[in-house]
């Protein structure tokens, strides 16, 4: 335990305004991240009840791909509008592929296990994971790539806005966590008007809570399935594709299993399936996270595990207090 | 013969449990049908089955001439048959509005049918934008009749709409189904044999997943002694 | 395998599919039943009816002497590829008992336990931990055997604990709540500076001379220690023609000779063995079936009068006592552990791996499932005579330097393609399994057969030699 007087140089050092800013953007930073890493999760448990374990590894395809986009053609985009402009394309292209691969898995592989129980969706989704995970160490071998540490190259096409720490008021900024924040809260205002304002969105929305009345109205909930499953696969590499410029997480195999359990976390203590609830998590995640985070870096509490610890701490205590969940409603455990 | 709905010797299974024992039935166009009987003896079943969402082991079920037995659901649903089901199944997250949004098959009327559904009902324009799930039993069994109003329905499906409401209500819903009823036929199952004869021109019996009698509702009470036998 | 109680009704053919007839509690006693079987010798009734875990055991025992042989035979290269070293049974042997653990609450329970590794990470830094004097109470002398009792003990108590939280969930919400608890322990051993200097990469023992030993506790010579480099030796018969110098008595000289590596597979072996015993027996108990009815309906169990949070209570500490003894076992021969192989929730999902494969819902399935897993890891690795080295002495040069595409080479394609490979045709397997095959290997069987493995063997031997004479 933290003795009274440390205790008291905590807080001392939290109301310094300096650290106060600094902790406060990079919680938002943070959660942003968390936000998008849980988007994809949550729209395809909401809809289909399917909690997909496939989610990590197709976030480090999507770092991959996006990072793959910025290698080959970071010659010839140079400056930092040419960089930044060329990382849209690659984030459109990592879209679309995810897309269109989520679309046929659901219909090739997860179709098939609807009328299981529930079980067979994990186990099923546990395994492309491991294919997934392999067929892409393979692949990088192939190129040379060596795939357990960072992808450095991909790391190097930040444009330099990007990579540099900005004085904004006397206070270090950094470049990136400014275009996480922007890009985050664009990618959750872009889920937010798809799910509220566009007759799919509806469609998803009514197919989440009752997938049987929304047929009988002459919804097709099948379609939906696909459309959701691709779109949920391709946010997710959109958020991989973020990601591999952060050398905090960046492009390697191992970020499946990084991004996996932390989305899995927020998207529970968020409530299953809903998308307000997810990203009210992320915040709170991502503010947790950075302030544990300064906790250790400033010496208060000697544990560097700290950010990690907590993270599971909340799960199992939003599990222990409020199964459903921050925002979920009824049917405790009912997937 | 041209019925609208036919539902011939058909089979229903859950799982393994037989329900549906060839149970054999018709609605015409623009006619109201009860279907009544005791708990248990496959009502909700039949409706399951005419919209494909429990489909036939045997037997088949024609829609507007055309065989619908093991097609989906939802193509059920946009040749025209909508479904009131039992307990309104409102969307309770998604606002009045929204509810009755689902339901119109056509994306590009949609302002079209909403303004037609509050005419009908002009209590729900004040709740357009409260979720459904707040609103009391009554005005949900209101969105969910509106519901199968604004899908252009040539039939529908209406389970147990009295269930759970008070007598005053019940007076509410019996008119608003009255109204709907001019527009589309109807195969309306309900407890309370009374409204069910008085909203019905022809009822069916049910028993033990079969239709057991079928008749016109005229002067029709539920001291008939063969009648009695099987509602209690 | 979920091995059928001695039947008293063998003429109907009448299965104790435990799968199938879960709810229904009735309490034979195996002794009754036998006694009223047959008039034969109880011992040979008994072995009858447990003819397919004898030959299953008789494999196991034979195994590393098999191997022996066979990879020093005429075929011995082709041998040496798909027979999995006796080193690899070990690990087969204590992770299959884990998977075991596992399979025993996700699959008779149906309660997924993804954070399972708890359990295995307790066992296994428990042993550490008190072989490295970090134990309080406990000196690092204490005999194996206690330790694996006491961790096991230790797990039922975390069971109990993370069960009464768990319990109230069900589904997708009991696994994550488990897969939580797991990664708390799992952060906390990856950084816990009480363990050792660098507790990320784990620890190993370092203050116990003597091993440890498997047998019964402070009675020196029924022990025998295990291990992958200090394990005992052991020499059975004489070797007449070494001891007096006389070459001619070599034709009498018989010896057998076992290494380290297979006192200890035998050692852990019969540790599983046993404690494969004990889950099947509890299993086929009005316990394990009233588990199976959980699993099949747990409302309609409530409503028959089960107390179901107790019972599956009971199954979460039972499968917690077992996967714990199995982390034990782990660290016992591996002297070293490290989060990443124990807490960490994948080692669960290596369990899950084992289980469906070999057969969820069955006891002895996820061993084979096991046995599949690092039969294969070994072929596709470099390491053990897989795969690979036999492709490279037998292609010849010319074959592996051919190009298939771009400067594409066939040794380079083997590289890439097969070289540890394995967790890629696992996956692709396990995909497979739980799309087509989703009862494993013997629950397949078991629904081939028409009834538990064990039982039907049993019942056909029976047919067979009916009129014989013992």
């Amino acid at each position: 335990m933290i003795p009274l007087v440390s205790l008291v140089d905590a807080v001392l050092h939290f109301l310094d305004p300096a650290v106060l800013a600094r902790v406060l953007f990079d919680g938002l930073a943070k959660a942003s991240i968390y936000v998008m890493i849980a988007a994809g999760l949550t729209l395809i448990f909401g809809l289909m009840g399917v909690l997909n374990f496939a989610h990590g590894s197709l976030t480090a395809i999507g770092a991959y791909l996006g990072g793959l986009v910025m290698v080959t053609f970071a010659a010839s985009a140079s400056g930092n509008v040419g960089r930044i402009a060329l990382f849209f394309v690659a984030i459109v292209v990592v879209f679309a592929l995810l897309t269109a691969f989520g679309g046929a898995m659901e219909v090739s592989l997860i179709r098939p296990l609807y009328d299981r129980p529930p079980l067979y969706q994990i186990l099923l989704t546990f395994g492309i994971t491991l294919v997934l995970e392999e067929l892409l160490r393979m692949v990088l071998l192939f190129y040379d790539i060596q795939p357990s540490t960072d992808w450095l190259e991909a790391q190097g096409t930040r444009p330099e806005i990007i990579s540099k720490t900005h004085d904004v008021f006397g206070l270090g900024v950094e470049g990136l966590e400014v275009f996480q924040i922007l890009l985050g809260v664009a990618i959750t205002a872009g889920v937010w008007i798809f799910l509220t304002r566009t007759r799919y969105g509806l469609y998803i929305r009514a197919g989440s809570e009752d997938g049987e009345m929304a047929q009988a109205l002459g919804v097709n909930v099948h379609q939906a399935f696909t459309v959701v499953f691709g779109v949920g696969v391709g946010i997710t590499g959109v958020a991989g594709a973020l990601l591999m410029w952060d050398s905090a997480w960046a492009a390697s195999i191992d970020l499946g299993a990084e991004v996996l359990l932390p989305a899995f976390v927020v998207v529970i203590v968020g409530g299953l399936g809903t998308f307000r609830g997810t990203v009210v998590a992320g915040v709170l995640v991502g503010f947790v996270d950075a302030f544990t985070t300064e906790l250790f870096t400033s010496n208060i509490v000697g544990f560097s595990a700290l950010p990690e610890l907590f993270i599971f701490l909340i799960l199992v205590g939003t599990l222990v207090l409020r199964p459903q969940g921050l925002f979920g409603v009824e049917e405790v455990g009912g997937h | 013969m041209n019925h609208l709905l036919e539902l011939d010797d058909v089979h229903t299974y859950y799982g393994e449990s037989h329900i549906l024992e060839g149970a054999s039935l018709h609605v015409d166009p623009g006619e109201t049908v009860a279907l009544v009987g005791r708990n248990g003896v496959g009502k909700t079943t039949t409706l399951r089955t005419a919209l494909q969402l429990t489909p036939p082991r045997s037997g088949t079920v024609t829609y507007d001439g055309e065989d619908v037995s093991g097609r989906q659901t939802h193509e059920v649903a946009q040749a025209g048959m909508g479904w009131i089901p039992e307990d309104r199944r409102m969307f309770s997250q998604l606002t009045v509005e929204e509810n009755i949004q689902v339901a119109v098959k056509d994306a590009e009327r949609v302002d079209t049918h909403l303004d037609r559904a509050f005419e009908a009902f002009p209590d729900l324009r004040e709740f357009r934008n409260r979720k459904a799930g707040n609103l009391s039993g009554g005005q949900q069994q209101m969105v969910a009749i509106a519901r199968g109003l604004v899908g252009e329905n040539d039939l529908l499906l209406v389970d147990e709409p009295s269930e759970g409401l008070a007598p005053q209500i019940v007076e509410d819903v019996a008119n608003a189904l009255r109204a709907v009823a001019t527009d589309a036929s109807l195969l309306l199952v309900e407890q309370n044999f009374p409204l069910a004869m008085d909203l019905a021109d022809r009822f069916y019996l049910m028993d033990h997943g079969e239709v057991v009698h079928s008749d016109t509702t005229e002067g029709v009470s539920a001291d008939d002694e063969e009648i009695r036998r099987y509602l209690t | 395998m979920a091995i059928s109680e001695p039947t008293d009704a063998p003429d109907d053919g009448a299965t104790d599919d435990v799968a199938t007839d879960g709810g229904t509690a009735t309490a034979d006693s195996a002794d009754v039943a036998s006694e009223t079987t047959t008039d034969e010798h109880y011992l040979v009734e008994y072995l009858r009816e447990h003819v397919a875990h004898a030959f299953v055991v008789a494999f196991f025992g034979l195994y590393p002497f098999a191997h022996t042989f066979l990879t020093g035979s005429l075929v011995g290269a082709e041998m040496a590829m798909f027979l999995p070293r006796v080193q690899t049974m070990i690990t087969v042997f204590y992770f299959g008992l884990f998977a075991m653990s596992f399979d025993f609450i996700s699959g008779y329970t149906g309660y997924l336990s993804f954070g399972h590794s708890a359990f295995y990470g307790l066992g296994a830094y428990f042993v550490i931990l008190v072989a490295n004097g970090k134990v309080p109470l406990l000196g690092s002398g204490t005999p194996f055997m206690m330790l694996l009792l006491i961790a096991g003990i230790l797990a039922v108590v975390m069971a109990l604990v993370m069960g009464s939280v768990a319990f109230r969930l069900t589904g997708v919400y009991f696994a994550m709540i488990t897969l939580g608890f797991a990664q708390i322990l799992y952060v906390f051993f990856s950084n816990w500076d009480y363990l050792g200097s660098n507790p990320r990469d784990g620890i190993a023992v370092l203050g116990r001379q003597d091993g440890f030993s498997i047998g019964v506790p402070y009675v020196d010579s029924l022990n025998m220690s295990i291990g992958q480099l200090q394990g005992d030796t052991f020499t059975w018969g004489m070797d007449f023609a070494a001891i007096t110098g006389i070459d001619a008595l070599s034709p009498i000289s018989h010896t057998i000779a076992l290494g380290p590596g297979e006192v200890s597979y035998y050692m852990v072996g019969l540790v599983v063995l046993v404690c494969y015993f004990m889950l099947q027996r509890i299993i086929h108990s009005p316990f394990g079936r009233a588990m199976i009815a959980i699993r099949e309906n747990e409302e309609r169990a409530r409503a028959v009068g089960y107390d179901t949070f107790r019972l599956k209570m009971g199954a979460f500490a039972i499968s917690g006592f077992f996967g714990a003894v199995a982390g034990g076992l782990f660290t016992g021969y591996r002297t070293s552990v490290a989060p990443e192989n124990s807490f960490y929730f994948l080692t669960a999902g290596d369990a899950l791996l084992a289980s469906i494969i070999g057969g969820f819902g069955t006891i002895a399935g996820p061993l084979f499932g096991r046995l599949f897993h690092e039969g294969l890891h070994e072929f596709l690795t470099k390491e053990g005579g897989g795969l690979l080295p036999y492709l490279r002495s037998h292609l010849g040069e010319g074959t592996l330097n051919t190009v298939i595409l771009d400067g594409f080479t066939v040794s380079e394609a083997i590289e890439v393609f097969l070289n540890g490979r394995a967790g890629l045709y696992i996956g692709l397997l396990f995909v497979l399994f739980v799309l087509y095959v989703p009862n494993g290997l013997l629950g397949t069987l078991r629904g081939y057969l028409g009834g538990t493995v064990a039982g039907q063997v049993a019942a056909a031997v029976k047919r067979r030699v009916r009129g014989w004479k013992l």
